[in-house]
């Protein structure tokens, strides 16, 4: 395994330095009513094929501003109510159209697969972006390990349901628990990732602590965040958002300036950190990896 | 002339919200995405403001029918808590048209016609701008009782605000709601003397 080289070395310690922070605070009792996740870095490798020449957007934006409604619905929320996620103890199943259908324990996942970092475009849909190297393995492994059928034409992932800790669950802001779905090719595309850390690190709570989905060219509320089950299925999935408004949330989501959004023109986005917008491209920057997958389809009708 | 000084005082205390957004751009302490720290800080104290100016009958009529104000007259409290939902809608538009449609005059026309909620924020801006030309007294003399029927579209324009809102929201309408109950209350709290002969 090739340690992490020099040039993480200033990043890095800053990073950790934010998160011991917390465990600091923590010990205050009174400001954070349990203890946070426990941080530690992961035996993340980069891939070469995935180092863009790209401006990585400031960890403090990254973990400070998250849409993660089981945390509660503002920007801020989420990292205020970060000790309400529990990960203890945390399983992944996998199962339906398969062969060898499994529950995985985090541990496992991490023998099983080599750990990657990353560096992708995430592009949320309501137009602010940002850069963030991910720390995961392709689920296209995952997948191919569990043997789906011909019947798996689609992948569910169902995220978890806790409201007896996540307090935002006891109101019904969304469909509990958050579902999404991607075809199988989608699936099984080699950009396609399963993320346990950003930065080197495990992922923070707030930012979908233990697992979760990396789908770069789509709007950011297909990533899954804090995913228990995988299910294959032979029907495309109702996913969340899909619910709550289905004129402005579709299947697909494709980042696509081309395609308005009921509330937002797609056509430009704003990264964290500054004040000034910029094009949107065609599936986020990544046109030469996925347009394939759509080759015959009209966009603006499956949005 | 004695009502300088508290007039200066309680246009700071509405000025201080803006103050510390200002204090707060300038020391990049607006979080990841300043822009829209801007856009929710200025229009949420524009809806504070509109609820703060229709509180002022309700607490008079209410608490201390007797008075005509407390240190400043009712009708100069109404004008500056108005003035102020005025301004600070001015900033939240004006942040609005720089930074989200970067002054671009189609753009914004597009955005406009497409986006229902903010044709409806837009409107209840226009509406103000009427209250803030005939905010003084001059204007009341010559409208007489013109002048009340004109400043009652404040009731219409709160709704629109929070309704700019509500249909803004993805997914929580959780605040809109309490705007809305508040906004209700006190109008509830007019129906006496809506319907009472003056």
């Amino acid at each position: 395994m090739q340690k992490l080289t020099e040039n993480d070395v200033t990043s890095q310690s800053v990073f950790l330095n934010r998160r011991s922070f917390i465990k600091q605070l923590a010990g205050v009792g009174l400001l954070l009513p349990s203890l946070p996740s426990y941080a530690y870095a992961l035996n993340s490798v980069k891939n070469p094929n995935y180092q863009p020449n790209l401006k990585l957007t400031d960890s403090e934006h990254v973990l400070h501003y998250n849409n993660f409604y089981e945390l509660g619905t503002g920007k801020s929320d989420p990292y205020y109510n970060q000790a309400q996620l529990k990960t203890d103890g945390w399983t992944l199943t996998v199962e339906g159209e398969c062969r060898r259908p499994r529950t995985f324990e985090l541990s496992e996942l991490e023998g099983l697969f080599d750990i990657e970092q990353r560096i992708y475009r995430f592009r949320c849909v309501e137009g602010w972006s940002m850069v963030v190297p991910w720390d995961g393995f392709p689920l296209a492994k995952l997948l191919n390990l569990v043997e789906p059928t011909s019947k798996a034409k689609y992948v569910e992932f169902v995220s978890i349901n806790d409201p007896d800790n996540l307090r935002a669950q006891r109101r019904d802001i969304l469909d509990w628990p958050y579902t999404e779905g991607l075809r199988i090719d989608e699936a099984m595309n080699p950009l396609t990732l399963m993320a346990m850390g950003l930065y080197g690190e495990n992922l923070p709570n707030q930012n979908g602590a233990p697992i979760r989905l990396i789908v770069p060219w789509k709007y950011g509320f297909k990533n899954s965040k804090s995913i228990v089950k995988i299910r294959l299925v032979e029907e495309q999935p109702v996913s969340a958002w899909m619910k709550a408004a289905p004129k402005e949330y579709g299947f697909y989501s494709n980042v696509n300036p081309n395609v308005r959004h009921p509330r937002w023109s797609q056509a430009k986005e704003r990264p964290l950190g500054s004040f000034l917008k910029k094009k949107t491209l065609m599936f986020n920057g990544y046109e030469a990896e996925v347009a394939h997958l759509y080759k015959d389809m009209d966009l603006k009708h499956f949005f | 002339m004695t009502r300088t000084m508290p007039i200066f005082l309680f246009s700071l205390l509405c000025s201080l919200p803006f103050l510390l957004l200002a204090w707060n751009l300038v020391t990049d302490n607006l979080g990841a995405n300043p822009v829209e720290a801007l856009e929710h800080t200025t229009g949420d104290w524009t809806v504070y403001f509109l609820l703060l100016c229709l509180s002022v009958t309700p607490i008079q009529r209410y608490l201390k029918p007797k008075t005509s104000g407390w240190i400043l007259p009712t009708h100069l409290i109404r004008r500056l808590l108005g003035l102020s939902a005025f301004a600070y809608g001015l900033l939240h538009l004006m942040t609005y048209w720089i930074f989200d449609m970067g002054t671009a005059w189609d753009e914004t026309l597009l955005d406009l016609a497409e986006r229902p909620f903010i044709l409806i924020g837009f409107i209840a801006f226009l509406l103000l701008i009427p209250l803030v030309i005939t905010s003084t007294q001059n204007w009341q003399k010559r409208l007489k009782g013109r002048w009340q029927t004109l400043h009652k579209s404040i009731y219409l324009i709160t709704f629109l605000g929070i309704l700019h809102y509500a249909l803004l929201v993805k997914a929580d309408l959780l605040q809109p709601i309490i705007y809305m109950g508040m906004f209700g209350i006190l109008m509830l709290l007019r129906i006496h003397t809506l319907s009472s002969k003056r």
